[in-house]
């Protein structure tokens, strides 16, 4: 990419990439420890 | 285990049969358009040994699995769980197709040396490698056909499993098969090799064929039986 | 793990891997013998080879661990490491597909070709091709407990043909690769900042790993039940819904998209 200072974008980039995807694991996380908490109380006849 | 296998086998004929007529297809294919007016001569010893392994793996993967693909199959299988430790019949199938690698082997080299109208710089080499790479061979693909005995989709399942367990067992084959037919030894790291390198190359493939078998020996039992 | 300890964890580890972002690119030196700023992907592709072999390992253990872990007689192995051998599976695939594209954008940069057979990418592929295979074993037994059984045997086997992969086969040809962290002389010479990145990249790769495990783990134990439970209960609509074809895929969800739409629905 030629843009001035390239390779700082990269990394910025880089960092974006990084911080969205641990974002996204984290609302990953809430959810399945929702569900299991779910699951755990016979619950199971509340799915729609 | 052994002696039942040769008798049902000679029976039919069937898998005899089709890995001969398997190879010897192939072969013909292969040297009609790489044989020794085919090919430039100094290319021979580098392209030729992958041809000699592919031959025999693929005629392993048409010829090996049918042994316990029939059993499923027929529903022999389940008077095989009462009436053999799974040890006994894993070391039976083992042998017979190590006897009937080893009987291809022993059709295919010969002819396809002469075919090629190769020589052999290091004869001794050769023979060791097809007898160590020939034995991997066996016990890989009687494990995995043990596997997907009990799959679907079998014929094509047993290579995509296969080729991973097999490649490293065919890598190392070759690199021994071309320093049989040219000399000297595998390339290493730094280059050309020596003798000495073919030799570790060949302990390798002992190690692997131990691997293999003894992984085999562990875990058929657990394959074959809930 | 306590909920704030996980989370004060998975903080922790989001700042270690920006700050390893950052050292490769301001920090670590650039690598001698290498194009303008190439070395750089080094930090992330050697990581993410480093995790993909940690993961074919971890796929071994479980599978073992699930094949023959201390049982009595007769009582039934336990789905917990199954689901784990497949997890690890998975996430083999996905560290050894980056590993690899990271290296062949690498190599077209040095040597000008994306792929030259290089001891270390044939055995990168042979990996992958295992993961695919394993994958494809899964899919092709319908009965949960011979899958499991049989998957695990593979992945077992693949255990022990590991070895070969990657330390057997890219010692017996020339290799285009650079020498590994520790050379053939047994020490290490590389640069003292760079070998910092490298390893703190790889401390923070396998730990990413691990977590992404731990999740995908407990995805697959949801799905699991939300599965059992609608076999066992009564028919209905969602139950039809989550089931779609029956046996073959039963306990094998198919996408990341099941925990979405399950945390949907018991969200609403």
């Amino acid at each position: 990419m030629q843009v001035s200072g390239g390779i700082e974008w990269v990394m910025v980039v880089n960092l974006i990439i990084w911080t969205g995807l641990f974002l996204y694991l984290q609302r990953l996380h809430r959810q399945v420890r929702a569900l299991e908490a779910s699951q755990e109380a016979p619950a199971l006849e509340r799915e729609p | 285990m052994f002696a039942k296998e040769w008798r049902s086998e000679i029976r039919t004929r069937y898998a005899l049969n089709t890995l001969a007529l398997f190879a010897v297809n192939t072969l013909v294919v292969v040297s009609a358009s790489l044989g020794p007016l085919g090919a430039a001569p100094g290319r021979s010893s580098e392209t030729l040994p992958v041809l000699l392994w592919l031959i025999l793996l693929f005629a392993a993967a048409a010829g090996l699995p049918r042994s316990f693909v029939h059993e499923e199959e027929t529903q022999t299988a389940t008077a095989l769980r009462l009436a053999a430790t799974p040890s006994a019949l894993f070391c039976g199938k083992l042998a017979y197709a190590l006897t009937l690698l080893a009987a291809l082997e022993a059709l295919v080299a010969p002819l396809f040396l002469a075919v090629m109208n190769l020589d052999v710089a290091r004869p001794g080499l050769l023979i060791a490698t097809l007898a160590a790479g020939g034995f991997g061979l066996a016990a890989g693909s009687t494990l995995v056909a043990a596997i997907i005995a009990q799959a679907r989709g079998k014929g094509t399942l047993f290579a995509v499993l296969s080729f991973p367990v097999l490649l490293p067992l065919l890598l190392l084959a070759v690199e021994l098969t071309r320093s049989a037919f040219a000399g000297g030894g595998p390339p290493g790291q730094g280059g050309q090799g020596g003798q000495g390198e073919a030799g570790v190359a060949l302990m390798q493939l002992l190690l692997y064929d131990g691997a293999v078998t003894t992984a085999g020996l562990m875990l058929f039992p657990v394959v074959w039986n809930p | 793990m306590k909920k704030r300890t996980a989370v004060a964890a998975s903080w922790l580890l989001w700042l270690w891997l920006a700050a390893v972002i950052v050292g490769a690119f301001e920090y670590a030196p650039l690598a001698a013998k290498f194009i303008g700023q190439s070395s750089r992907i080094l930090f992330f592709h050697v990581p993410m080879a480093w995790a993909a072999f940690t993961a074919f390992i971890t796929a071994g253990v479980y599978s073992v661990r699930y094949l023959f872990g201390g049982r009595s007689q007769g009582s039934p192995r336990d789905p917990r490491h199954d689901r784990a051998a497949r997890a690890a599976i998975e996430l083999g695939l996905l560290f050894g597909l980056l590993a690899t594209v990271t290296g062949a954008v690498w190599s077209r940069i040095m040597w000008g070709a994306y792929w030259n057979w290089d001891p270390r990418q044939t055995s990168i592929v042979m990996a992958l091709i295992f993961n695919g295979a394993y994958l494809a074993l899964r899919d092709a037994v319908e009965d949960a407990e011979k899958r499991a059984r049989l998957a695990a045997a593979y992945a077992a086997l693949g255990l022990v043909v590991t070895p070969f992969f990657f330390f057997v086969v890219p010692r017996i040809t020339f290799s285009l690769h650079p020498e590994p962290v520790i050379n053939a002389r047994g020490r290490v010479e590389m640069d003292p900042r760079m070998l910092q990145v490298l390893l703190a990249s790889g401390a923070g790769f396998m730990a990413l790993f691990f977590w992404l495990h731990d999740l995908r783990t407990r995805v697959l134990a949801v799905a699991d039940r939300v599965l059992e439970a609608a076999a066992a209960g009564a028919p209905s609509a969602s139950s039809a819904r989550a089931t779609g074809t029956s046996a073959p895929h039963l306990g094998e969800p198919r996408t990341g998209a099941d925990p979405a739409t399950a945390s949907q629905r018991t969200s609403n």
